[in-house]
């Protein structure tokens, strides 16, 4: 065994940089372990050289697919369930995290303690006299900002409020006056250690000094008065804010919350009403701050059915926190006699504790059609035709697909040719394309027109062969593919799916509204088909195409709700935990 | 507690007899050490509500005076007291700017602009600060005494050098390698990308007049009173600009040229410019993309049926982070200099540097390249440790 199979990791790395020059490979080949026997087959294999002849894009790509997919096939991980399911992106990051090497965690480890301004001397632990404060400044190095520095630090650390306003008393008897940017940090301490009468008396100084409160402080004062009995004062501050700028989702979960805490629940209906009509999304603690008031008071349930509706319609998926006071909210409903229990859903759409079977995924005509018709205007056209394709090769593949029946399939050729670097391009697709033709399906492969030209990944007889067992159509290596995959498929009707492993993000971006954005989400998680650890040889398998819709929803006695555990959902993941909820009768 | 009172009073006294600031610190100043030295450790008595009061007294007079306020004033008003909380914005807006502020709709945009202004407000204070405290030159003292030398030449005054300059760039209008830019892109960008792409077309042209062997410079596609010409005629004025040695008409660059002459050179293109052609003209798209719009030149060539080229920055450097494309001034350097030296080496020089870490080394050759960009570090941060290690590694092996 040589020097480089104690440092196989390393080895790995500069794997591809012996494939060009042989004389390097000589030497290292003789002591390889067994295990690394598979990646060293494909390295001789004149078949799959890294370079390419053009030095074009193509070898781009190939080498990007080395760089993920390629050398350790034992330890790569198996997705779960679905490239869509809640937590997948972030497990795959951290995999390939790792395979990257410990270089990126000591970069992250150490960062500096000391940031930009940093006070040397140590934070007082009681209050100090004008004096002490005095002397502690001449010790510290930056003296011009050195009260506004040792505020921030105060506020940090969590520190007594009396050390703070001694640091105020000595700056006013040192300056004569407090700076605004003073009293907000000061203020800032006082809102969330959660000094009342405090944040009152600067209220009132900060009214009467300055010609106006600004979005910092207002926004405090917001926070700090709705905890207090002058949480009315907070609806004029907001008022204030409205002047100039919209205010934010915060200001008004605190405004609201202020207002439900005290017992106006229409107040906060309003607020939140008005929430509703800027066009803001709630946060997830004002709506828990809604259903825990819907528990204590009766008559609100309307409303809060809307809510619900609300996350329907936004496709928002509810966290650990609110779940649990919606599930208490529900059970706390007088002679309804909810039970709620959180579960999971079987793949074939049917939730595990109560078996009643969940929405489909699949969309309705009028979705589809409207689907159909975004992905046309948006994606293919968008502003300037010629960014994606030229109006004559557009005119072209409409005659195409229009000349052919419905395809059951449509294939993105040069995705799936990528899956693995063990076999050449043109095997990989062939082995995909006979695969589902043994299983009578009608096949569209869409690719660029270099495919045909014969190369090495490129085998002339097995792009013969995928003709015939397939309608195939080559766009320009100018233009986009991605886009006339969607449109085939969607043209195709609604039994058509396609197969690709991209996740189609830039193109669902094109889309104009969120709603559009929902839809084609949908339509993706039910028609979107993926490969699962392929290996040449070996029987082509996809990954799980989920039946049922992860959307809030219910059948008059029954609700399902999904909502996300921990935080590590990924925008284009999807929930798989449940709270189901049924009526006893 | 008595001396508090007189304490506060005093300082109410002087707040309101003197308005300005420094006053009252002298005086505040004063009382406490006074008071501090004049009593024991134990009778300097913490209190903590002190500043309270103080403020108090620093109230504002009650006048609102202005009893319609339009939203101008309270952006006026929000801007004012941000600079109070220690946001970065100007210390002193225009009312243009305000207007400017009050038709962005989004808090970000608004956050956004007013810190473009700030630091513009910045880089205008610290320049002024810098011209007062240069030291002047000094020049009547020795005007009666220098003497007259006997020198060869008279002095050679910068107006002679543009006389010069401008003499070859007529003859480059006349004999010279065209180089278009194509300023049809207008609608695709922002007031701010406008503005940059104006300024980096007076850098090109300034680069090009300075240049030995100058190009014909063409800016095709330029509507006349459109924003491009309304921004260009503001930068040079309208006699300077008239009298500039370029070729500017608001027709296409396939009108000007035969379509198989041109050549549009883009980063999005699949070709790669391997060798500067003397007998093609080659067209820059003179636009700005700070946003997401990519191919957006790659499209237009595409509509105008042109072959396009990319330059060879792959071929000859190590990438590293960045966007491949450069701006308007370093593609005419880029240009002027492979024109002249026919050396890509030479011309990537004006890449910047932060971009890449590094020519490819010669001896690798051309195969060697292309392995090179495919195990190009992905990771941004160690891509100079990367080359280094790559490199023992060679050392050791061969």
């Amino acid at each position: 065994m040589g020097p480089l199979v104690s440092n196989s990791r390393t080895c790995m790395k500069h794997l591809c940089t012996w494939v060009v020059n042989p004389l390097y490979l000589r030497p290292a080949l003789a002591g390889l372990p067994q295990h690394n026997m598979l990646a060293v087959r494909f390295i001789i294999n004149p078949n799959t050289q890294l370079y390419s002849t053009k030095g074009d894009k193509q070898a781009e790509l190939y080498s990007q697919v080395t760089k993920e997919k390629g050398f350790t096939p034992r330890t790569r991980p198996a997705f779960p369930k679905s490239v869509f399911a809640a937590g997948t992106a972030k497990k795959t990051a951290e995999y390939m995290k790792k395979r990257a090497g410990i270089d990126t965690e000591e970069l992250s480890n150490n960062t500096p303690a000391s940031g930009r301004g940093y006070l040397k001397v140590a934070l007082p632990d009681h209050p100090l006299t004008t004096s002490e404060w005095a002397k502690l400044k001449e010790g510290s190095s930056k003296s011009e900002r050195f009260e506004m520095q040792m505020m921030e630090r105060l506020l940090s650390a969590n520190a007594d409020v009396n050390i703070a306003k001694s640091l105020l008393a000595y700056v006013v008897q040192d300056k004569g006056t407090l700076s605004y940017e003073l009293l907000l940090r000061y203020l800032t301490l006082c809102v969330t250690a959660g000094h009342h009468s405090e944040v009152f008396d600067t209220y009132d100084i900060m009214r009467t000094c300055f010609k106006t409160l600004e979005t910092g402080a207002s926004s405090l004062f917001i926070k700090g008065f709705s905890q207090t009995e002058r949480w009315r004062e907070a609806l004029g501050l907001l008022e204030g804010l409205k002047k100039a700028l919209l205010p934010s989702a915060r200001n008004y979960g605190d405004a609201i919350t202020g207002a439900v805490l005290h017992g106006d629940i229409e107040t906060g209906w309003k607020l939140y009403d008005e929430l509703l009509e800027q066009g803001i999304e709630s946060h997830q603690s004002t709506w828990q701050c809604l259903f825990q008031s819907g528990i204590t008071q009766r008559g609100q349930e309307d409303k809060l059915f809307s809510v619900l509706s609300y996350m329907r319609d936004n496709q928002i998926y509810p966290e650990v926190l609110l779940i649990k006071t919606i599930k208490a909210w529900f059970e706390s409903l007088p002679d309804q006699k909810w039970s709620g229990k959180f579960s999971c859903v079987a793949p074939s759409g049917e939730c595990k504790t109560c078996k009643a079977s969940l929405e489909s995924i699949q969309l309705t005509e009028e979705e589809y059609a409207q689907l159909k018709d975004e992905v046309m205007k948006k994606v293919i056209e968008g502003s300037d035709i010629f960014n994606k394709t030229t109006p004559e090769e557009l005119k072209c593949f409409k005659a195409f697909v229009k000349q052919r029946p419905p395809f059951d399939i449509v294939i993105d050729g040069l995705n799936v040719a990528n899956t693995t670097p063990k076999a050449t391009h043109s095997e990989t697709l062939l082995a995909v394309v006979s695969e589902l033709e043994r299983q009578g399906l009608n096949i569209l492969v869409l690719g660029r027109k270099h495919m045909l030209q014969p190369s090495r990944n490129w085998d002339r007889q097995n792009m013969n062969k995928i003709k015939q067992k397939s309608h195939c159509f080559f766009t320009e290596n100018m233009s986009e593919d991605d886009p006339f995959l969607l449109y085939a498929a969607l043209h195709s009707g609604v039994h058509c799916n396609f197969l690709s492993r991209d996740l189609m993000r830039d193109h669902k971006a094109c889309l104009p509204d969120r709603a559009t954005r929902r839809l084609f989400f949908k339509w993706q998680r039910g028609h979107q088909l993926v490969i699962s650890n392929y290996a040449p040889g070996k029987r082509v398998r996809f990954q799980r195409i989920s039946a049922y819709d992860t959307i809030v929803q219910t059948a008059g006695s029954s609700w399902h709700i999904p909502y996300d555990e921990n935080g590590d959902r990924a925008t284009y993941e999807v929930p798989q935990k449940w709270l189901c909820l049924t009526q006893e009768h | 507690m008595v001396f508090d009172v007189m304490f506060l009073r005093s300082c109410s006294l002087a707040v309101r007899r003197i308005c300005s600031r420094a006053p009252v610190q002298t005086l505040l100043r004063s009382a406490s050490t006074s008071q501090t030295t004049g009593r024991d450790e134990e009778e300097e008595k913490l209190d903590l509500d002190v500043w309270k009061a103080v403020m108090k007294t620093q109230a504002l007079p009650e006048n609102r005076s202005d009893p319609s306020p339009s939203p101008l004033d309270f952006h006026r008003e929000l801007v004012e007291m941000w600079h109070q909380a220690g946001k970065l914005v100007p210390k002193s807006i225009t009312d243009e700017q305000l207007q400017d502020l009050a038709a962005l709709t989004t808090k970000s945009a608004k956050k956004k602009f007013l810190k473009f202004l700030a630091i513009k407000e910045a880089h205008k204070i610290t320049k002024k600060e810098k011209r007062e405290n240069k030291p002047r030159p000094e020049r009547n003292t020795d005007g009666e005494e220098r003497e007259l030398r006997n020198t060869f030449l008279m002095k050679f005054w910068s107006g002679s050098m543009d006389r010069l300059l401008n003499w070859r760039v007529a003859q480059a209008m006349r004999f010279g390698q065209p180089l278009v830019y194509d300023m049809s892109y207008e609608q695709h960008m922002t007031r701010r990308e406008l503005e940059n792409a104006v300024s980096q077309l007076m850098e090109t042209e300034g680069f090009n007049r300075r240049s030995s062997d100058p190009f014909h410079l063409h800016f095709c596609g330029l509507k006349p009173g459109g924003a491009f010409h309304r921004e260009i005629l503001k930068r040079y004025g309208a006699e300077t600009w008239e009298r500039m040695l370029i070729t500017d008409t608001a027709s296409q660059p396939a009108d000007l040229f035969p379509r198989e002459d041109l050549v549009y050179l883009t980063a999005d293109s699949h070709t790669v410019l391997r060798k500067f052609d003397h007998r093609k003209v080659y067209v820059v798209g003179a636009i700005v993309d700070r946003s997401i719009q990519s191919g957006v030149s790659l499209a237009n060539a595409k509509r105008l049926q042109l072959a396009t080229a990319r330059l060879p920055l792959d071929e000859h450097l190590n990438w590293d982070c960045g966007a491949k494309n450069l701006t308007l001034d370093q593609m005419i350097r880029i240009l002027s200099t492979v024109k002249d030296t026919g050396s890509w080496k030479a011309a990537l020089e004006f890449v910047p540097k932060r971009k890449h870490c590094g020519f490819h080394s010669m001896r690798t050759g051309k195969t060697q390249s292309v392995r090179n960009e495919s195990t190009a570090p992905k990771n941004k941060t160690d891509g100079h440790k990367r080359v280094r290690e790559r490199k023992t590694w060679w050392e050791e092996e061969g």
